[in-house]
């Protein structure tokens, strides 16, 4: 009686090696291929890295760390936008603390936690004027969130908390006239990160028009659909730094006001709030579209008025499918904000361009402007690529993209 | 939604007209162009009275006016002296000179990082990721930037020391160049050629056409009036070649001392420029001065670099090198290196008299320096250059001197060792003596042509001529738009590529089609459909985002209308010339979209 031969044991699918057979060395193309990427990508990581570890000078970046963070806006009112983004990001915390530690929120908060606990150690170590204000924010931010997470009744509160903040905010930000701890501060001081920010909130006021001019291009009323029609795509049509341009230009003569009293930051507040309208009311108009007739028609059946059905049936449903779309449109419009130097602003950006032209960064062999873009393009990378990494996962939450 | 009220189907209509939906409607509409008109109104007036305030023009009568804006990046002849109107037709051109090429290049880019995005190799699949993930979320103002005044502008090599690459295409920090076929005097004689060609193309295309659908067969159309075309076009192009005369009409005056001449051609008793002649110029000795200097370069500092115009090896049969001061050079024992013979070099101090360059051998260890400020001699004899007049018909050359008497007589071996290099040392090859050459000798002589003529970029002084060019500005501007760009078009590619339902694929493997076929015939045309509406707004992006070209000193539209809006503070006219153009080019892509969907949908079926 003749025994089977063995089999031969089978290929193991899993592990490492089996890993790497299948992912980079599966034939001799791919072999090939992922020596010559790989040796590419180990010269450029070793060329990045001795730039960034050894051969880099760092240190006008690190003398001009108060530029780049609020420019010219008095040292010793600095506990005035620092509690500012505590509270916003108490307030992140509560909304945090109610929808759960894992939830979209949650991540995002405890990434930007993260950040600014690393801000704080830095803080604490070398920047004695802001020593304690760093850790009070990140206090801030964990107190709120303790709040919603003991008591998520506070969620009903929150959009006031968060209109009181956005108002309460700007006045603390500007000061008063009298002096004392808060003094004036005028708002050409105003600028580095603080003023991006600043501007990144056009996003809000956006909403609202640009809801508004989505629903005024599906109105069946031609005066209404057609000047909608045209806002929105004469807007659309000419770049953003044409219309900050133009509002810089044409504001003060529109308004007939003096040129000087109406700040470049309004200016430009005014044109990144319409511009971003209009590419609002394209990603209303994609939701609008995505409702189905039967909803709307069903809501008219059982005796809802036509704003009621558009209110309570149409918008909600449409708006839902379209966070992911307005999320990509607010890194749009963060990665935008840079644009405002050509109105004279000093954001971010700016401020990179100032500091990589000052008589100590000249003396700097070779200069250093490479460090400098290369700090700023990772701090934008950093909100930036969280808010999309926020996009993607509010994609797969709503199932969006299966559709 | 406004007016849909449920209608009321009893006997008669006893709505009232306060609450009839259509009067509501109409009334509603009426108020809105009320307070619409009423706010334009006010604003228009506000606008003019400050506008005459201010005595700032409000109409468009001064495009008319000389505009005074240097413009360096011009597609069509402009001077100083040119319109506004003009400049900004300029600024125009540029916008489409960038967004044309911008477009094509963002594509390609994007399209191979989209597919190795779905790449089985992880590395490859990763790289990928990273590169769009890290290109899109950094503002474009950032990269513009980065790519212009950290990366090329200190970077690349300077334009007296640029980078010949092959092909004969040149690479500085003023930008590159490469060569170009342009049409020549004797171009009119190829247009009849150029003219048949297109005619018999036609009809050759029609004949096609017919006998396809004479044949019933499916076939292809376009190979039969292609070879129509090449060969009249190609014949007629040999054909202005057959002439080896130059026209006698044609002249060049050339001034070997400054470097200058101009070829001109006379018609009716007037000579006016001659655009795009071929010249050959030769110069049978002559002399070029240069400095070494201690600089920084590449974030290093380089010592005692000296530099003469680019000139290549075969150019001239000789070169000899001395030092100005020879009997200081001498002293110190200095010699020369080439980094790149015959231009570039360092001066150093052979103190071990090995005739090389050793380590820290180009440092003066009295003061810790390089070897600034030696005058440097190059003499060549026999040089001869081939050049191509521009479109003013001018000819550059490098600044060469005459060898004067002077010169030579101080000229001493500098170091006995340094003649035995590639290069034998000035004072062992000059003999002549005496007789003192003043002026610089210089033979010109025209070269026949035919319809076109390759002009080849070289550098007589400090900047490009001949050939095409990019400014370093515009390929600053190129790279930041199509690398931002290409990030975006490759998520789009990947998502089309995606949504291309598996069953496609695998049908297409069950009919036995390769894995290259699949993509190519079945993946690649049904993601197309999905791909390119997203694409092409893409496309006006990156057009409109040409306007941060001011960053990057690239002379776009936005540019130079704000540079006019500033001069003439015409604020109103320029804005409305500005969205309308940008409207333009809006409408342009969506005609262009329009038209690819209705053929993509054709090919649907």
């Amino acid at each position: 009686m003749a025994l089977i031969p063995p089999r031969p044991a089978p290929v193991p699918t899993s592990g490492p090696v089996y890993w790497l057979r299948r992912n980079l060395f599966s034939g001799p193309f791919n072999t090939v291929l992922t020596l010559v990427t790989g040796a590419v990508v180990a010269w450029a990581l070793y060329n990045l890295a001795t730039f960034v570890f050894v051969d880099a000078s760092w240190e006008q970046v690190w003398r001009n760390m108060k530029l780049f963070g609020v420019y010219r806006y008095p040292t010793q009112y600095l506990w005035r936008p620092l509690l500012v983004a505590g509270v916003m990001l108490g307030l992140m915390g509560a909304m945090s603390g109610v929808a759960g530690r894992r939830s979209i929120i949650g991540s995002a908060f405890f990434a930007l936690q993260g950040f600014v606990a690393l801000v704080s150690v830095v803080a604490v170590l070398f920047w004695p004027s802001v020593r304690f204000l760093w850790p009070m924010a990140l206090a801030i931010g964990f107190a709120g969130y303790l709040v919603g997470l003991r008591w998520p009744r506070v969620v009903r509160h929150l959009p006031w908390a968060w209109t009181v903040w956005l108002v309460g905010g700007a006045v603390l930000l500007l000061g008063v006239d009298s002096g004392g701890p808060f003094g004036r501060v005028p708002i050409r001081d105003w600028g580095g990160f603080l003023l991006t920010l600043i501007l990144f909130t056009g996003i809000v006021p956006s909403f609202p028009i640009g809801v508004a001019l989505a629903l005024g291009r599906q109105s069946k009323l031609p005066a209404i659909k057609y000047f909608c029609i045209g806002f929105i795509e004469v807007v659309r049509g000419a770049p953003l730094i044409m219309w900050l341009f133009i509002a810089s230009l044409l504001l003060p003569l529109i308004l007939d006001v003096d040129a000087n009293s109406l700040p470049a930051i309004m200016r430009a507040y005014v044109a990144i709030t319409l511009f971003s309208a209009a590419y609002m009311a394209e990603n209303v108009r994609g939701g609008l579209q995505a409702v189905p007739r039967g909803q709307s028609e069903a809501a008219r059946a059982l005796g809802l008025s036509a704003w009621q059905t558009t209110y309570l049936i149409v918008l909600p449903q449409a708006l839902r499918a379209v966070i992911p779309a307005i999320v990509g449109q607010a890194i749009g419009l963060f990665k935008d904000t840079s644009l405002v130097f050509i109105v004279g602003l000093v954001d971010f950006f700016k401020v990179a361009d100032i500091v990589s032209v000052q008589p100590e960064s000249l003396l700097v062999t070779g200069g250093v402007k490479l460090e400098v873009f290369l700090f700023i393009a990772a701090i934008y990378f950093f909100f930036a690529y969280r808010m999309s990494i926020a996009s993607r996962q509010l994609e797969r939450r709503l199932g969006v993209g299966e559709r | 939604m406004v007016n849909a009220q449920p209608r009321n189907h009893t006997a008669e209509p006893v709505v009232p007209f306060w609450r009839n939906v259509k009067v509501i409607g109409i009334l509603a509409q009426v108020a809105f162009v009320l307070v619409l008109v009423a706010g334009v109104g006010i604003l228009v007036n506000n606008v003019t009275t400050a506008l005459a305030r201010a005595n700032l023009p409000a109409d468009f009568s001064f495009l008319r006016n000389p505009a005074g804006i240097p413009i360096a990046e011009r597609p069509i002849p402009y001077q100083v002296t040119d319109t506004y109107a003009r400049a900004l037709l300029i600024g125009f051109l540029n916008t489409l000179k960038i967004a044309v090429v911008g477009v094509a290049l963002a594509t390609l880019i994007g399209v191979l990082v989209g597919v190795m995005r779905l790449s089985a190799n992880w590395l490859l699949r990763t790289l990928a990721t990273v590169y769009v993930e890290v290109l899109r979320n950094i503002p474009l103002a950032v990269q513009i930037v980065f790519w212009y005044s950290a990366i090329l502008l200190p970077f690349p090599p300077r334009i007296s020391d640029p980078v010949a690459l092959p092909g004969g295409l040149l690479l500085s920090n003023v930008g590159l160049a490469f060569p170009a076929l342009y049409p020549t005097y004797r171009f009119g004689s190829w247009v009849p050629f150029l003219v048949a060609a297109a005619v018999l193309a036609a009809l050759a295309a029609l004949w096609r056409v017919r006998q396809l659908r004479r044949l019933d067969q499916v076939g292809r159309v376009w190979p039969y009036p292609l070879v129509a075309f090449l060969v009249v076009a190609g014949g007629g192009l040999a054909f202005s070649y057959a002439d080896r005369s130059v026209p006698p009409e044609l002249a060049v005056s050339f001034d070997a001392e400054r470097g200058r001449g101009t070829t001109t051609i006379a018609e009716d008793g007037r000579s006016r420029p001659a655009a795009f002649v071929p010249v050959r110029i030769s110069l049978p000795t002559a002399t070029l001065t240069t400095t070494s200097q201690n600089l920084v370069e590449s974030r290093e500092v380089v010592h005692g670099t000296f530099r003469f115009p680019l000139i290549k090896e075969s150019e001239a049969e000789a070169f000899e090198f001395a030092f100005a001061d020879p009997e200081a050079a001498a002293a110190q024992g200095l010699a020369l290196h080439f980094t790149a013979f015959p231009s570039v070099g360092i001066v150093y101090a052979d103190r071990n008299g090995n005739g090389e360059l050793d380590e820290g051998e180009d440092v003066d260890p009295a003061t810790g320096r390089g070897y600034g400020g030696q005058g440097v001699v190059m003499t060549l004899t026999g040089f001869e250059r081939v050049v191509v007049s521009d479109r003013d018909g001018q000819v550059r050359m490098p600044l060469f001197k005459a060898p004067s008497a002077a010169e030579q007589a101080a000229a001493e071996p500098t170091t006995p060792a340094a003649g035995g290099g590639r290069f034998s040392a000035f004072g062992q090859a000059a003999t002549s003596s005496g007789a003192a050459e003043v002026t610089l000798e210089a033979t010109t002589e025209l070269l026949p042509v035919g319809a076109l003529v390759l002009s080849r970029a070289h550098v007589p002084v400090s900047n490009y001529e001949g050939g095409m060019r990019f400014t370093v500005n515009y390929l600053a501007l190129l790279l930041a738009l199509v690398i931002y760009t290409s990030a975006f078009i490759a998520e789009i590619v990947r998502g089309g590529i995606l949504a291309v339902p598996k069953g496609q694929r695998e049908a297409a493997h069950a009919v036995g089609l390769s894995g290259y076929q699949t993509f190519t015939l079945v993946v690649f045309p049904q993601a197309m459909r999905v791909v390119l509406p997203p694409m092409i707004s893409q496309y006006l992006n990156l057009t409109k985002n040409s306007s941060l070209a001011s960053l990057a000193g690239y002379a776009e539209l936005f540019v130079i209308a704000s540079v006019v809006s500033n001069q003439t503070g015409a604020a109103i006219p320029i804005a409305l010339l500005l969205i309308g153009a940008y409207l333009l080019i809006s409408l342009a892509f969506s005609l262009v979209l329009n038209n690819v969907n209705a053929r993509l949908a054709l090919v649907e079926r």
